[in-house]
């Protein structure tokens, strides 16, 4: 009895010892996706017939996955910001689905920021899974990386986010914080872990071309998970020793990425993007359940009776003259932005508000754009190319015809193209050809929509953009909230005035 | 912040993404009739997608011809 333990416990040991000095290849898998923003239902891309992703899907999806092999399933940043499902819960609702995936790890992405330190201090507490930022100094609760162990192989995962956040938030959402070189600690970082891991992932928040510049210039990164760009990768990228991969945005992609190794090396490896499609009865219960009950209370905040309107306010004919509404939102633009004046075009607004209760669902039916407020220097000369420009087709109603505030002016809409305005006045007094004015605008005119040229050559010629306070700033660009919808700010507003009566003023006069 | 918009340059603001830089080359409503955008190196990008200094952006429609019209 002796012996045969005796050879059942050699044969052991050799077995080990084979096991050890040879190496067992093990396979591992990465799932990832990036810039969610709150997309939980399946929709229409533009430019595309079919309806694509949904969580319920992608949690189907996940789960199908996970049984394979041993699994990561990572987030490379931006899950909220760009849907009400998230946005109007400050993002818990994001969270709470995240925790339900089981998420090992996420990095934050710039609009992670956008709710403010607070909102973003309660998250990270909420969330079961490492929130990481490695270059992002003074934010307590996030990490740098984080060891996942998986079949005895350790993976490094550090995370990083774009250094540029501070160029495209508010102040308020990052003063007291540095955002550091993505490039130098990742550097760090992987002299730190290089001992201690088997696998070195970096996820990134950064953007494809970045994370390019990333793999080629440090070694020892063996993955990239990356977001920022929005870049469907429909298979990882080796460059150098390093592969780089993304999956798109919105969850309309789940990247799979799944790694052979030998020896604590990669050997080998498979990566495709799964597109997340509706499926009859593929429906994830869990995942259905967050989503209905985040839905229901969409439907209950959009109804919250926020003021009164004492007066019909007209979204109708923005297109061909001034209206009480187009005044009322004009103005709260220039007060926001602190501007002279301010300029949108009439398309930006898209229905009427009746007299009585004003809710929430109204101005987001009114104003259904991400839009925000953007404010730029003009010359006095070039405010009148931009209202030439904006009166130029008024008898086919295009939605150029400009809404305002802070000016007057008078148009002759029987006069050619390029010659209809006539006097214009700023506070009271005729515009200065030379001088500069503020003028506030919205993100959609000031990068050239409605064919608005004026605030592009501003944008030009102002070279010296860089973030003053913690926001973006130049010679000519003097205010760019991009994480404030313009919509939320005219929320605000009519709470805290409770009643509303603008009128037309006669800030726009069309003579004959 | 300068990108290249088929092989046009325009100029936008830092935290600006792919569909002000359409917008400004004047081909957003070009997404609208089943076209795409894609990177230099030929990967499909969101429309919310961040830019970055220098970046090359392409339309082509779904059936990858590569759109020179406005």
């Amino acid at each position: 009895m002796k012996r045969i333990y005796a050879v059942g416990l050699n044969l052991l040991f050799l077995f080990l010892f084979i096991t050890f000095s040879y190496g067992e290849q093990v396979e591992i898998r990465i799932l990832h996706i990036n810039d969610f923003h709150g997309f939980v239902e399946p929709y229409k891309p533009l430019g595309s017939d079919e309806l694509l992703g949904g969580i319920s899907y992608l949690a189907t999806k996940v789960n199908e996955l996970r049984k394979e092999k041993p699994t990561l399933l990572l987030s490379a940043g931006d899950m909220i910001q760009g849907n009400n499902w998230a946005n109007l819960f400050l993002t818990e609702s994001v969270i709470e689905w995240m925790n339900e995936m089981r998420f090992d790890a996420m990095v934050l992405g710039n609009h992670e920021f956008d709710f403010g330190r607070e909102v973003l201090k309660k998250r990270i507490s909420e969330a079961r899974f490492s929130i990481l930022g490695a270059n992002v100094e003074g934010l307590i609760g996030i990490k740098p990386f984080e060891i996942k162990e998986l079949k005895g192989i350790k993976v490094g995962i550090i995370g990083v986010v774009t250094e540029d956040v501070p160029l495209a938030t508010h102040p308020r959402n990052v003063s007291d914080l540095r955002f550091i070189s993505p490039m130098k600690i990742v550097e760090k970082y992987i002299k730190e872990l290089k001992n201690k891991v088997d696998i070195m992932v970096v996820l990134s928040h950064i953007g494809y071309p970045a994370d390019r510049v990333l793999a080629e210039k440090v070694e020892g990164i063996d993955v990239i998970v990356g977001g920022h760009s929005h870049t469907k990768m429909t298979k990882p990228v080796s460059l150098g020793k390093t592969l780089i991969v993304q999956a798109w945005e919105h969850a309309k992609a789940l990247g799979v990425l799944d790694l052979f190794i030998k020896d604590g090396k990669i050997i080998g490896f498979e990566g495709r993007l799964e597109e997340i499609k509706p499926e009859e009865g593929k429906e994830d219960r869990a995942s259905l359940a967050i989503l209905n009950k985040y839905k229901e209370k969409v439907d209950a905040v959009l109804n919250e009776k926020i003021g009164e309107a004492e007066v019909d306010l007209d979204g109708e004919n923005v297109r061909k003259r001034e209206t009480n509404l187009g005044n009322f939102i004009a103005d709260i633009m220039r007060r926001t932005s602190g501007a002279d004046i301010t300029l949108i075009n009439g398309g930006a607004i898209r229905t009427s508000i009746k007299k009585g209760e004003v809710r929430v669902k109204h101005i987001y039916t009114v104003l259904p754009f991400d839009n925000t407020i953007v404010a730029i220097k003009l010359t006095g000369r070039q405010i009148r190319k931009a209202l030439e420009h904006g009166v130029s087709v008024v008898e086919g109603e295009e939605g150029r015809f400009p809404q305002i505030s802070g000016l007057t002016f008078a148009y002759s809409p029987s006069k050619k193209r390029g010659s209809r305005i006539k006097e214009i006045s700023v506070s009271g007094h005729p515009i200065d050809h030379d001088k500069e004015y503020v003028v506030a605008t919205n993100d959609f005119l000031a990068a050239g929509g409605d064919g608005y040229k004026v605030f592009g050559e501003a944008i030009q010629s102002s070279r010296d953009l860089s973030a003053i306070g913690g926001m973006m700033r130049g010679e000519k660009v003097v205010y760019n909230d991009s994480d404030r919808g313009l919509r939320d700010i005219v929320v605000e507003y009519i709470r805290g005035e409770k009643k509303i009566a603008p009128k037309v003023e006669g800030r726009i006069i069309e003579i004959h | 912040m300068r990108v290249y918009v088929n092989q046009e340059s325009v100029d936008v603001l830092p935290g600006m993404t792919v569909r002000h830089a359409l917008i400004a080359a004047g081909f957003f409503k070009e997404i609208e009739t089943l076209k795409k955008v894609y990177d230099e190196w030929g990967n499909e990008l969101g429309l919310n997608g961040a830019l970055s200094e220098g970046m090359k952006i392409k339309i082509r429609s779904t059936k990858s011809q590569i759109s020179n019209s406005k």
